[in-house]
């Protein structure tokens, strides 16, 4: 009843991983105006911090969004 | 209520009536059609889960569908043979698996 276990999960891949690397190819095959409106809804930008001994550290930024 | 619903299942083409029994299934790259009365529409789904309820609702998610004339056919002529070249020097099986899925899904693109 089981099936085959998929290449991307024998490589180590998660499925959530598997889906964006797909979602990300379909997104840089559409037309304009399309394409820019696609990337542009993915663009991330959060601040992320590790604790250590009860304490934030200092936090990092990652941003896909223009430096300013 | 439309009459049927085709979803590209990974284990195949899945036809969906109003009546059918209740399923999960995942979804591999591929088009998905809509039937009703007067004609045809279809998407491009990029990956995703269909969930057919016991009550004749379905429901399809994907991280992106596509109506089909969004797609520029060029890019995706332009990628397929692209990967199929990187296929050749991929080293890691994760490096592999990432080339991979770019062939299927520019060949599951390529094909409508």
């Amino acid at each position: 009843m089981s099936a085959p276990m998929p290449f991307w999960r024998a490589a180590g891949m998660t499925y959530i991983t598997y889906s964006n690397i797909c979602a990300n190819l379909v997104r840089n095959c559409l037309k304009e105006p399309h394409k820019a409106e696609a990337l542009n809804r993915e663009k991330v930008h959060f601040a992320i911090s590790t604790w250590k001994d009860g304490k934030a550290e200092k936090p990092v930024i990652r941003s896909d969004l223009a430096e300013d | 209520m439309v009459d049927m619903v085709i979803v590209p299942a990974t284990r195949g083409q899945l036809g969906v009536l109003p009546g059918h029994v209740a399923t999960i299934a995942e979804l591999k790259p591929g088009i998905m059609s809509v039937h009703d009365g007067n004609g045809v529409t279809k998407y491009f789904v990029s990956s995703g889960f269909a969930f057919v309820h016991a009550n004749s609702f379905a429901d399809l998610i994907a991280v992106e569908a596509v109506p089909l004339d969004r797609i520029d056919a060029c890019l995706v002529w332009k990628g397929l043979p692209e990967f199929t070249q990187k296929l050749k020097s991929a080293s890691t099986d994760l490096e592999k698996a990432e080339v991979q899925i770019g062939v299927d899904v520019h060949s599951a693109l390529n094909s409508p």
